[in-house]
């Protein structure tokens, strides 16, 4: 495999939060105890990650709660610094990774895609170009002068999606982002991923949904504890996910 | 990006109530006339000068956009919590839009100086084209505070309880109520080192032209021919500073918030 076919390259990312006991943010306790130092518990949210996400290809990263998954997923976009390791990106990376961040629910669907493509990194043109597209692949051309809280949530996720797929990235995360629209709604979004595969970008798939990792992943990776616990075939790496996650005979 | 950001956040500021826009007006309108009456009258501040009422409304006006400003951009980072924990984009567009829409509301006001400035029959005169290059220069203070309030709240969450504190004394320590002229020579030389104070004078003295000499003293009265320099590099020094500690706090943000 030539370097050139690499999208992500990771190479031992330690992510460590430190979190304080009691939060020294006010100022008495600044001026009252300028050198006490508090109790930092130190958590180490990532260790040794190294893996590599080639061109094209279909990454799924699973793992339990606290596994350390988005906090991987925010050091890739440069949300987070990392304490250790490096981190190197070939494309455009997708920005966001979660959908509707910025949504505000006091404003039309109309100008939270306005306000949503601009955040995402479209130019006023490219949001009024592409707005007719994006209205109609969320098919929520009625509700378009409708304020976002009267949206179900469903709905919302919708308009996310839509707008999402619009911006130009070569590289795209989502972080568990399909589990709220309708089985046909979910069934276009995996047809859309497939054309932007087929685009020969890359997508790296979070989710909990182990069908959906089985069914469209080439790869996957397990995180554990902030740990790389396995990576490969998704079947494998699925039932590695029981068995550590689960342990057979443990009452759980 | 920026643009649509800050025309979004004025447009909520508003949203849903009756009135909208006119609340920006009926603010500092009633700060205005209970302040007039107040000292106008009771104290007979205005006795001395035809041009007080104007003079006053001028240095609200001003003051508001500086306080306005000010706590939105202050508390604008942490109030974008969630989009900056899971978003990467420029982080100075979010002060930077909240200063924005405080000089939409100031532009307003600003049209109802005008309104005051019209009835007073004061003429247009050739040098209130500096006016747009002291608003500008008031800005760059503004912002530069903004930026450096905003980084500094994700760390000291008591700041803002400090910063509207502050605006109170900053309100009364600035020649706002009273011409600068009632202040002794040294006192003098500490209000115009705040750029706040050479804009909001120089702004009286090229629009109230007809006033009093005392009313219309400038920071060239207090520090000399290029006086103004010193609050004007202020400013610059305050934009510098403020946007190079939000530099460097920001990639520490998305885990501070």
């Amino acid at each position: 495999m030539s370097p050139s076919e690499i999208a992500i390259d990771v190479d031992g990312v330690e992510k460590e939060f430190r979190l304080p006991h009691e939060q020294q943010t006010t100022f008495k306790e600044y001026f009252l105890h300028p050198m006490r130092r508090t109790t930092v518990e130190r958590q180490q949210a990532l260790q040794g990650i190294t893996f590599t996400v080639e061109k094209g290809e279909f990454f799924g990263i699973i793992g339990p709660n606290g596994s350390g998954k988005s906090t991987l997923l925010k050091v890739l976009a440069g949300i987070y610094r990392q304490n250790a390791g490096t981190v190197r990106v070939d494309g455009r990376l997708s920005p966001f990774i979660e959908l509707g961040v910025g949504f505000n629910m006091e404003l039309t669907a109309r100008d939270n895609i306005r306000i949503n493509g601009t955040l995402l990194g479209l130019t006023r043109r490219e949001v009024r170009e592409r707005f007719d597209e994006i209205v109609a692949f969320a098919g929520l051309e009625r509700f378009i002068d409708q304020k976002l809280k009267n949206f179900s949530s469903g709905m919302q996720v919708r308009l996310a999606y839509s707008i999402a797929i619009q911006v130009d990235f070569d590289i795209l995360m989502l972080d568990e982002v399909l589990a709220v629209g309708d089985q046909e709604f979910q069934a276009k979004c995996f047809e859309t991923l497939a054309a932007i595969r087929a685009e020969g970008k890359t997508i790296v798939f979070v989710s909990h949904d182990h069908g959906a990792i089985r069914d469209h992943c080439d790869r996957t990776m397990l995180l554990h504890d902030g740990r790389i616990r396995a990576i490969g075939e998704p079947e494998a790496v699925l039932s590695r996910y029981d068995e550590i996650v689960h342990p057979v005979g443990t009452p759980s | 990006m920026l643009s649509v950001i800050a025309s979004a956040e004025f447009k909520l500021k508003y949203a849903g109530s009756g009135l909208g826009y006119v609340w920006s007006v009926v603010k500092p309108l009633a700060l205005f006339t209970m302040l007039y009456l107040v000292f106008g009258r009771v104290f007979h501040l205005g006795t001395l000068s035809p041009y007080y009422s104007v003079s006053l409304l001028i240095g609200i006006v001003l003051f508001g956009f500086f306080s306005d400003a000010t706590i939105l951009a202050l508390i604008s980072i942490v109030a974008r919590e969630s989009m900056i924990r899971k978003l990467l984009f420029p982080r100075l567009i979010i002060p930077a839009a909240a200063t924005l829409t405080a000089l939409m509301t100031l532009l307003i006001n600003l049209t109802v100086v005008g309104v005051f400035i019209a009835y007073k029959q004061l003429t247009p005169q050739l040098n209130w084209l500096l006016i747009p290059f002291l608003l500008l220069e008031l800005y760059v203070f503004t912002l530069g505070m903004g930026l450096l309030l905003s980084a500094v709240f994700v760390r000291l969450r008591d700041l803002l309880q400090v910063w509207e504190l502050f605006l109170t004394l900053f309100f009364y320590a600035s020649p706002i109520l009273y011409p600068v002229g009632y202040l002794p020579p040294w006192g003098r030389r500490i209000v115009f080192l705040n750029p706040f104070t050479q804009v909001l004078q120089d702004i009286r003295a090229i629009v109230l032209y007809p006033d009093l000499a005392t009313n219309r003293i400038t920071a060239t009265d207090a520090f000399g021919t290029f006086g103004r320099l010193i609050p004007i590099s202020i400013a610059v020094a305050t934009l510098v500073v403020g946007y190079l500690y939000f530099r460097r706090q920001q990639p520490w943000f998305a885990e501070r918030v």
